[in-house]
């Protein structure tokens, strides 16, 4: 996994070490709203987990939480065994990379990078060296002078990892940090803090809103509702076998098809759905009222065989070309349903208004408790 | 536009100048005057009014003990404010509108009417020294001037750098000093050097407070100008109008003129 | 020496809705009790005063002030003062701040430097510069004999003419500065647009530029009348004794008669105005049309 020679602390193993950061039961409140509830999370060394939700779920507070710039109402934070819930932060040796990055723009892009060496005692001779190290980890050698202010984005970016990691962090938190750049620039920008940060072998918590960030990030991905941990999981698993509606519809594209179970055996449920009878894995009593859940890449055009597949037949709506793919829309009678289908290779005859027979395998249908209680 | 055609404006833009110069130049001429009356224009050169400074001790006084009163007040000012702006700006503490418009309301109400208020609670909690009463009213008058320009600058500055400079191993207070500090610099001494000057030439405030020992700079000044005026006060006049430019000029290179009186 | 005060404070950018104690906000404290004790606590003490006599309470202060033609006359002085000085402040500032606001360049920076010098000026020095200006063989006239307006020299100095003149040049650029920066931040493509619509110059001033600066408008009038209502310094030297303001009853009752109820009446009615015109002028500010910045 390490190829890389760095000056810095090398790669750790690839097995985790579990529990080497450990949030249990924290719960935080700003005045009557509760912000996180009774929340655990157990990361393990040299891990990277992120925390994947939408704004308001809690994922920058408990971020906070664990920097220590945020104090908890209840539970604990431990990492590495210490624990940390009432060491003030700036005794936590925890790094941080901020949003917008919090550079320094009083000081040079290697003042920057000694800030937190100086602020540690580090003695002149080893700082330099340490900050040399530092800028050629994040390929930044020739800007050691140039005033912060004068970087663009993405080198900002990697300043602001520079100073956080030089001063060897036991754990080190991202707070959104690919928001600020373009979408071009991101993407390299993912796969490089990537390498460098499992070359360094060090611990990360990365917040974010965008679900791919996640995905081509993670080592696992913590998915978070409301002050809740909905689903963790690694990449595939969270995409491919999400535990609850909120995490199929918040991570990739899905279809939902809302019906009600009419029976079932063997683990597989039938539901009636407007689309005709659907079956798919699954306990749930006589008479639920549920929702089927499919990602539209697991849908494929034509009949399959009754006992592997679903098959139903629609009108299309819309097709949406993509070039390598394209995304077909269909008609559906009922508000809050949505039948997505995803194609490589598009039949000639589609059009929206044109009938059309898919199928997909009972294995990929999920099946949740209809939103709003199961039974109203 | 063509009603207020540009030429107009602009001629009546150089004559406003003109105007509001008129009495500063007068000033700076007479203090070079040979005579001893104000007498326009003026007889001849002579520069025995500002030797004649060095014989005014009362005068001399007075500005010391102005500049004492002026800088101390300030860097009361400065720092109680400052830690003050901070809360307000963070929303640390309720009402924090409200505070902000308390902490620069004096700058609102006249002059006389605090100078009343200072005196009278002065004699009703029994403060009789004459020098800190000045120094409590100054701070007073100087924290509106420091309240405005550092939450100016305060809701520019991104308070993630302060969480960094913590993270990276620096308690709170020793954030602020080492981040905080230099990046509102700017305000500070443009908030400084405005409340400098409200300080060292308020007389409707220091009026009340004073002592026939102990007077202020312009107290001084307007006594003279009442009682004997002669080309001294021409002098030490001139040479507080160039010390005040000094001082412009100076801010100007550190934060520019622009940025100053744009708070 | 004030600065624009246009805004009334400064606001905070972002102040979290919600409240929780944090210890951090032990930082405000000092600054707060100072202000609490050394600023409100006498104001308000003040106020008090001027409630009270000797036997206790008491509104033989404000009965002598509003019950007397004299001193209903002082008011009417202090208020005639700041309105004639705020309207001859606003007819040669308005068009100043605009020459001000249109040039570009270098220029701008240094004629902005020399509108904004003379604030900076001990108001002491500058009335005693102008006394000097006054006397009779001051420059004006110096200028008006050479001229040859008058033939012999006049007396000014402790004349109205002497008064007006003064405190318009000391509180001109309180008028020029707000204004200006209103007036700079207007879209000049907006007059193009209405002379564009076939409005005349006086239709244009009329319905754009006068209520897009009208915010300006406020501002300065609302600074130049609340500081020259309270003049003490500047018509103290010009007029002296015959002409009375409010500000000198006031110092007088504290300073030569010790008659502090009048004096404490009269600084809560002063008070009682500045707090009035700002209120009116945040009032103003805000309501549609003259929308702040």
């Amino acid at each position: 996994m390490s190829q890389q020679a760095t000056a810095l602390p090398p790669a750790a193993e690839a097995q985790h070490e579990p529990g080497y950061l450990a949030v249990s039961n924290v719960t935080k409140r700003f005045g009557a709203a509760t912000v996180l509830d009774s929340l655990s999370l157990s990361v393990g060394r040299a891990e990277f987990v992120s925390l994947l939700g939408p704004s308001g779920c809690g994922k920058t507070t408990l971020l906070r939480l664990i920097a220590g710039l945020l104090a908890p109402d209840q539970g604990a934070i431990e990492v590495g065994g210490r624990d940390l819930t009432r060491v003030a932060a700036h005794r936590r040796n925890i790094g941080v990379v901020f949003q917008n990055y919090a550079l320094f723009p009083h000081l040079t892009v290697a003042e920057n990078i000694a800030y937190g060496l100086r602020a540690k005692g580090v003695p002149k001779g080893e700082q330099a060296k340490k900050v040399a190290d530092a800028l050629g980890l994040v390929r930044m050698e020739a800007f050691a002078d140039r005033a912060v202010t004068a970087l663009s984005g993405g080198q900002q970016q990697r300043i602001a990892v520079a100073r956080a990691v030089v001063v060897e962090p036991s754990l080190l938190l991202l707070d959104e940090p690919f928001s600020a750049l373009d979408r071009k620039l991101r993407e390299t920008m993912q796969i490089e803090l990537r390498h460098i940060l499992r070359n360094l072998g060090i611990t990360s918590i990365f917040v974010t809103h965008d679900q791919d960030e996640a995905l081509v990030m993670s080592d696992r991905i913590a998915v978070m509702n409301e002050g809740r941990i909905e689903h963790l999981g690694t990449p595939s698993e969270v995409y491919a076998r999400p535990k609850s509606l909120y995490t199929m519809e918040f991570v990739g594209q899905s279809s939902r098809i809302g019906g009600v179970v009419t029976g079932g055996r063997d683990g597989i449920v039938e539901i009636d759905t407007p689309f005709g009878l659907v079956r798919a894995p699954g306990h749930f009593l006589t008479g639920s009222k549920v929702v089927v859940g499919v990602r539209p890449e697991a849908i494929a055009a034509g009949e399959g065989p009754a006992g592997e597949y679903n098959t139903v037949r629609g009108t299309v709506a819309e097709v949406i070309y993509f070039g390598s793919r394209t995304l077909l829309h269909f008609r559906t009678a009922r508000e809050g349903d949505r039948l997505h289908v995803e194609l490589n290779r598009l039949p000639d005859t589609v059009a929206p208004g044109v009938e059309m027979t898919v199928r997909w395998r009972l294995d990929d249908s999920r099946v949740f408790p209809a939103p709003g209680g199961a039974d109203r | 536009m063509a009603l207020f055609g540009s030429l107009f404006c602009r001629l009546v833009l150089g004559l406003v100048i003109a105007f509001l110069f008129l009495p500063i130049l007068i000033v700076l001429t007479v203090s070079f005057s040979s005579s001893a009356v104000f007498a326009f224009p003026p007889p001849g050169f002579s520069l025995r009014w500002y030797a004649s400074l060095g014989k005014a001790d009362s005068m001399l006084q007075a500005v010391w003990l102005s500049t004492q009163i002026a800088a101390l007040s300030t860097a009361i000012s400065l720092v109680l404010g400052t830690l003050c702006a901070i809360a307000i700006t963070r929303g640390m503490i309720p009402g924090a509108k409200a505070v902000a418009t308390f902490m620069a309301s004096p700058l609102m109400l006249p002059g006389l009417v605090l100078g009343i208020a200072f005196l009278q609670a002065a004699r009703d909690f029994g403060l009789r020294d004459t020098y800190s009463t000045l120094l409590i009213a100054h701070v007073v008058i100087t924290m509106p001037f420091i309240m405005r320009t550092v939450l100016a600058s305060l809701s520019l500055f991104d308070f993630a750098m302060v969480d960094a400079a913590r993270m990276l191993g620096r308690s709170y207070p020793a954030a602020l000093w080492t981040v905080l500090v230099p990046n509102i610099l700017p305000g500070f001494v443009s908030g400084g050097l405005f409340a400098f000057i409200a300080s060292f030439d308020n007389y409707p405030v220091s009026i009340f407070l004073v002592d026939v020992r102990t007077k202020t700079l312009p107290i001084q000044l307007l006594n003279q100008v009442e009682m004997s005026p002669d080309p001294t006060v021409a002098a030490i006049s001139a040479l507080l109008i160039l010390g005040t430019i000094a001082a412009l000029i100076v801010c100007d290179r550190l934060v520019g003129l622009k940025r100053m009186a744009s708070i | 020496m004030t600065l624009a005060r246009d805004d009334l404070a400064v606001m905070p950018a972002a102040a979290p809705a919600r409240w929780t104690f944090d210890a951090k906000a032990l930082i405000a404290v000092p600054g707060l009790v100072f202000m609490a004790l050394a600023f409100a606590v006498p104001v308000l003490m003040l106020v008090g005063d001027s409630f009270v006599d000797r036997d206790g309470f008491s509104l033989a202060g404000y009965r002598k002030v509003l019950g007397d033609p004299y001193y209903i006359g002082i008011i009417g002085n202090s208020l005639q003062l700041a309105c004639i000085t705020t309207a001859v402040c606003l007819a040669v500032g308005y068009p100043a701040a605009w020459a001000l606001a249109r040039i570009r360049g270098a220029w701008q920076v240094i004629l902005f430097a020399l509108i904004f010098l003379p604030l900076t000026v001990s108001i002491v020095v500058k009335t005693f510069g102008l006394t000097i200006m006054m006397r009779r063989d001051g420059i004006i006239n110096f200028l008006l004999v050479n001229l040859g307006f008058i033939e012999r020299p006049m007396r000014l100095v402790f004349t109205e003419f002497s008064l007006y003149f003064g405190m318009v040049n000391v509180f001109l650029p309180f008028m020029i500065l707000p204004l200006y920066s209103v007036m700079r931040m207007l879209d000049p493509r907006l007059l193009d647009a209405s002379a564009s619509l076939g409005a005349g110059p006086v239709h244009t001033f009329l319905r754009v530029t006068l209520p897009l600066t009208m915010p300006g408008i406020i501002a300065g009038g609302t600074l130049v009348f609340s500081i020259s209502v309270a003049a003490y310094v500047t018509p103290g030297l010009l007029v002296g004794d015959r002409f009375m303001t409010m500000s000198q009853v006031m110092a007088k009752a504290y300073l030569n008669i010790r008659d502090f109820q009048l004096g404490a009446s009269m600084a809560v009615i002063m008070l009682v105005i500045s707090a009035a015109l700002i209120l009116a002028s945040s009032y103003l500010v805000r309501t549609p049309g003259g929308e702040r910045r």
